[in-house]
């Protein structure tokens, strides 16, 4: 009987952990396919591989860009370009990092404004993966700041595209 | 829809029974015109093919090569370099090369050594390109011969002969392990001939390259763009030369075209004249004359293009090749892979058969609208 209870016990712990696991890799990439659009833009995002940002949404669908840019735009604005939707429906956002130019998390990222490096819609928010990385590419590319997800206004997009 | 083109094919044939009426000097026409398109469309063939290929062979290239300067000299590089290398910010991948050259009293060329990656040579097995198994006579199983840089005599066997697929780059190439290498050319274990950098953010390159060149200030670093452009710029060089030598014909021929085409004989404009008597309106005489200038041009320029073509890939573009090839000795025979742009096409059309067709096409006007009787009675 005890080792009846054991088993159920183990049974318990090994799903519970295999759970949190799950929740730890939650971030399931959007795949990218050569027609996917802009939503904001209109251009094709697959010919830029070094800039596609995507934003995921729990019910499955995602949205791609061609620049951090237009993915803050279409953030700040859901309700104009994806009615229904909230950013409490977001599950994931994923930029691409400018040195590895692989898809990082975006919440996390560190985003450098005001550098010679530009994207296909002109001035960007260069996405790196960690602060080291921006700080570095802040002084090689002459950024002007290093700003972390949540210090990203509407107000600071609209002097991007002076 | 059907009468009017009924009209255009009997223009058509008096046209080419007029043309034909008047056949020496015709011929004569078509056959410089043809030479002219011929000449031109070689150039732009070869040099677009050339560059072509050498496109294809950077494709795979590394986009930065690190390699060591002494007194302004490639050197042999310490592969402790790498270490350095790999630390900057945006590196993928460092990997450190073994080439080099080796001169063959016997076969009187070049080689090229190469140790390549991935592949798995024994310490005395080699792959060999085309132009040297066809210079020594050495086959697949049989081996070379060559001599150390002490002296010492050392017997190669032949793995392998390479595809002459891309011969520019692979005809004097010997392909070595990298202990033959070493054994070869006495180059100690520490050290290699340059570096290769990988760099997944094309966008970096130029930064990451400065930044080589700051941490290893007695290294060059050379960038897969710098390859190409300078490739491209000395076969634009030689294409040019090229053009200089055949601007004289192209002008020759410029001037032929404008006589022959700008002012009409006393017989054509007789022939004008009876047209127009006979009923013919100016706008008939009109299309007439651009047909005969369309015949004319269009076939020379097709004649031509298509001579260039088996001049260039299937004749191996002999008659120009000391001056647009020439930079190794050991390229017996040498084919290029065919590649035409259609811009290359139109460029070669828009310079030859417009203006032509277009010359012919004024003095016919006016001729045709002077009084026919005039005309008859000059």
């Amino acid at each position: 009987m005890k080792s009846v209870r054991n088993l159920i016990l183990f049974i318990c712990l090994l799903l519970f952990t295999a759970g949190s696991l799950w929740g730890a890799a939650e971030i399931m990439p959007g795949k990218l396919t050569p027609t996917d659009k802009c939503p904001i833009c209109g251009m094709f995002v697959a010919k830029y591989p070094d800039f596609v940002a995507q934003i995921g949404f729990k019910d499955g669908t995602c949205a791609f860009f061609d620049g951090v840019k237009d993915l803050m735009k279409y953030y700040f604005d859901l309700a104009k370009y994806n009615p229904g939707k909230s950013t409490t429906d977001i599950a994931h956002i994923l930029v691409t990092d400018y040195y590895s130019t692989k898809l990082v998390d975006g919440f996390q990222a560190f985003y450098v404004i005001g550098s010679d490096v530009y994207g296909p819609m002109g001035k960007e928010l260069v996405p790196c993966q960690d602060e080291a990385a921006a700080k570095e590419f802040k002084v090689d590319h002459k950024g002007a700041a290093i700003l972390l997800f949540k210090n990203i206004t509407p107000e600071l997009i609209k002097t991007l595209d002076q | 829809m059907i009468k009017s083109i009924e009209k255009q094919r009997n223009i058509i044939d008096f046209t080419l029974s007029s043309l034909w009426r008047r056949k020496g000097k015709n011929l004569a026409l078509l056959v410089v015109y043809t030479l002219v398109v011929f000449s031109l469309g070689s150039v732009m063939f070869f040099t677009q093919a050339l560059k072509n290929e050498a496109a294809i062979i950077l494709r795979g290239a590394p986009e930065i090569i690190v390699q060591k300067l002494v007194a302004g000299r490639h050197e042999l590089i310490p592969m402790a370099s790498a270490q350095t290398i790999r630390a900057i910010r945006g590196v993928e991948a460092v990997k450190d090369r073994l080439w080099g050259y080796y001169y063959d009293p016997i076969g009187r060329a070049n080689y090229t050594l190469m140790v390549p990656e991935g592949m798995d040579l024994k310490e005395n097995e080699i792959i060999v390109g085309a132009g040297i198994s066809r210079v020594r006579q050495v086959f697949r199983g049989n081996a070379l011969l060559l001599r150390t840089y002490d002296g010492r005599p050392i017997s190669l066997f032949i793995k392998g002969i390479l595809s002459p697929e891309s011969e520019l780059l692979s005809s004097d190439l010997i392909l070595i392990s990298a202990t033959g290498f070493r054994r070869l050319f006495g180059v100690s274990g520490d050290d290699a001939t340059d570096l290769t950098v990988t760099v997944l953010n094309k966008k970096e390159i130029s930064t990451i390259a400065a930044k080589i060149v700051d941490k290893l200030p007695d290294a060059r670093a050379i960038t897969r763009d710098e390859i190409l452009r300078t490739y491209d710029a000395v076969f634009d060089w030689r294409a040019g030369i090229m053009i200089a030598i055949l601007a004289g014909a192209v002008l020759a021929f410029l001037i032929f075209a404008w006589d022959k085409a700008a002012g009409l004989s006393g017989e054509e404009r007789r022939e004008i004249g009876i047209l127009k008597a006979i009923g013919w309106e100016t706008a008939d005489i009109l299309q007439m004359k651009f047909w005969e200038g369309t015949i004319v041009s269009l076939s020379s320029f097709f004649l031509g293009v298509i001579l260039a073509y088996f001049h260039i890939f299937y004749a191996s573009a002999t008659l120009f090749e000391p001056v647009l090839k020439g930079w190794s000795i050991l390229y017996p025979e040498f084919r290029l892979t065919p590649f035409i742009s259609g811009y290359q096409i139109a460029i070669l059309f828009f310079f030859t058969v417009i203006p032509y067709t277009v010359a012919t096409i004024i003095p016919a006007w006016r001729a045709a609208t002077i009084d026919p009787d005039v005309i008859m009675r000059t």
